[in-house]
């Protein structure tokens, strides 16, 4: 079961690299990593995880398919009275943590978005296979188990995102820039985990910046910071384990770029509270999460981010 | 095993980020030829966008505009490098009419225009003196134009530099009252007057690259810029509200100066 569900991830990761290889489209957001490899690409989360994360809290190895949607509010215009779209982001990712070799794991999402929104000149939608965020993992520390009151984990990697997804320059304009499927460009990735618990109790804190390229229409959008600190709780009962969570993560996003030119108001930050819960049982586990803003300021006020909620379904390895 | 893995990623991404760069530079860097800009006007009131005719538009004066018409002639177009060179269009085809009712004449396309880092524009609106005096004859294809615009009174009274019409109310006016304010030539002001921009980032023109200048028109500063003109007081009769002479036409060719700025450049 374990392998075959292993072998299926591989096949589609392939399958994904081979199409966007034919298609000249750029690969992916391997951003995610740790407990919250929050990658929501430059405000508009155009790829991969908006903000979710990148890891169980339940499960430390997995391979799984996750579910996330997150509102928009964008401003098409530039006026006062210019009209306020919904935009909506829903993806679907298949998402594993697979330990390699000793002290070392990898980390990767394929998502596949389709997103729309209601613009004053007509719906307009997009859909497609996102880019791909590949991590690599290395555990620096680790409190050896049962000999102290607070375990802790360190965890420290890099990694890549491939522009998988397709980034049409005609939506960079006015309305909301992250409109796309994938930035159009590399992104490299560096991460940080850390995780202390007691007993049943547990803090997870995360940490990673990505560095984003240009893409080919020569945009560059603005690197971006992604931290979360996350509380959680593992109740163990004879059949399952429940794990509720709490938490803030938050994004800051630098200025994106064009022809090495700052793009004015396309820098931003926002902070959201989060709760979830992970119910597992046997091998499997189910997850649910959602997110609130508590503040923000996207790309000059002109897109709002509304929440975000998101349901998985992992298999442990 | 890590660290070959990671070295690998790494050199990968490291050789596809400068392969990707440097594409992307030649593109930028190829400073020769000719391209197009274009230069687009929007008109607005007071921060919201224009809607013509049904929305209400209200002055610190409160008096509350219903807009009909709005033209205005853009002339002579400079654009201006971070270096101080400039590029004059040719004068014969640098005479634009913007009509708010028709979206053919909202951005004026400039072709034939060298490569190059522009940081500035200036235009004037209406027609300048020495075109002027060129006479009917020198105007070309302009005066056509102008013509089937509605922009010119007659041609001894020369052109329209800005047509701006509707219906107001205010305090004093209760039911809605036609106004027009047409800026232009009088016996003792020529009224045509020329304003420059800052370029909030540099518009790129290459034979790859074509910018387009977003220019947001305020049309508010008219009557309700640093000189605040009453459409109530100009109300002669009760007939309406027509400024179209006299000492209001230069305090009012002052406020176009504050009138327009630019929102920001594409490069596309």
């Amino acid at each position: 079961m374990k392998s075959t569900i292993v072998i299926i991830i591989f096949a589609l990761f392939s399958t994904t690299i081979a199409i966007a290889g034919d298609g000249n489209s750029p690969p992916p957001n391997f951003a995610k990593y740790l407990y919250e490899f929050d990658d929501c690409d430059a405000c508009g989360c155009s790829a991969s995880g908006g903000g979710m994360g990148f890891s169980s809290m339940l499960d430390r190895n997995f391979v799984g398919i996750r579910y996330f949607y997150q509102s928009y509010s964008s401003r098409d215009g530039i006026f006062a009275n210019s009209p306020w779209v919904d935009e909506n982001f829903n993806t679907i990712q298949l998402w594993a943590r697979i330990p390699v070799y000793k002290n070392f794991e990898i980390s990767a999402q394929v998502p596949y978005h389709t997103n729309n929104r209601a613009l004053s000149t007509g719906k307009q939608q997009i859909d497609g296979v996102g880019d791909i965020t590949v991590l690599g993992f290395y555990t620096i520390y680790q409190t050896t188990k049962d000999s102290t009151v607070f375990t802790h984990t360190l965890k420290a990697g890099g990694g890549v995102k491939a522009p998988v997804g397709k980034y049409d320059s005609a939506n960079n304009g006015s309305v909301n820039p992250s409109f796309q499927l994938g930035t159009g460009a590399w992104d490299y990735l560096l991460a940080a985990e850390y995780v202390i618990k007691k007993q049943n109790l547990g803090f997870n804190a995360m940490l990673n910046y990505a560095f984003k390229s240009k893409n080919k229409e020569q945009y560059q959008f603005g690197n971006q910071l992604n931290y979360a600190g996350t509380f959680f709780y593992v109740i163990e009962k004879d059949k399952f384990t429940i794990v509720p969570q709490a938490g803030l993560a938050g994004e800051v996003y630098a200025t994106n770029r064009q022809y090495g030119q700052d793009v004015p108001q396309t820098k931003g930050d926002i902070l959201l509270g989060k709760l979830g819960l992970e119910a597992g049982m046997g091998k499997f586990s189910v997850g649910v999460n959602g997110m609130l803003p508590i503040s923000q300021n996207l790309t000059g006020g002109r897109v709002e981010a509304n929440y975000r909620w998101s349901v998985n379904l992992n298999y442990s390895l | 095993m890590k660290n070959t893995l990671l070295k690998s990623i790494a050199l990968l991404a490291i050789t596809l980020a400068f392969t990707s760069c440097s594409d992307d530079d030649n593109a930028v860097n190829n400073v020769s030829g000719t391209g197009t800009i274009g230069i687009e006007f929007d008109n607005s009131f007071a921060g919201n966008d224009l809607i013509l005719n049904t929305q209400p538009n209200t002055t610190s004066n409160g008096e509350v505009l219903k807009i009909s018409t709005i033209k205005y002639i853009v002339s002579n177009i400079v654009l201006i490098k971070a270096d101080g060179s400039v590029f004059t269009y040719p004068k014969s085809e640098s005479y634009f009419i913007v009509d708010e009712a028709n979206a053919n004449t909202h951005v004026l396309n400039l072709s034939n225009v060298p490569a190059g880092d522009y940081t500035k524009i200036k235009f004037g609106i209406g027609v300048d003196q020495e075109q002027f005096n060129l006479g009917a004859s020198g105007q070309g294809d302009f005066l056509a134009l102008a013509q089937a615009a509605d922009m010119l009174w007659s041609w001894s009274a020369g052109y329209k530099f800005l047509a701006f019409e509707g219906t107001f109310t205010s305090p004093t006016v209760t039911t809605a009252t036609p106004f027009m304010v047409h800026t232009g030539q009088t016996g003792t002001d020529y009224n045509y007057t020329e304003i420059t921009l800052d370029m909030p980032s540099k518009a790129l023109v290459r034979n790859t690259i074509t910018p387009v200048v977003h220019i947001v028109a305020d049309l508010s500063e008219i009557i309700d810029g640093t000189n605040k003109i009453k459409l109530s007081d100009n109300n002669m009769g009760g007939m309406g509200a027509m400024i179209m002479g006299g000492a209001n036409l230069p305090l009012i060719t002052a406020n176009l100066n504050s009138m327009f700025r630019i929102d920001h450049v594409h490069n596309d």
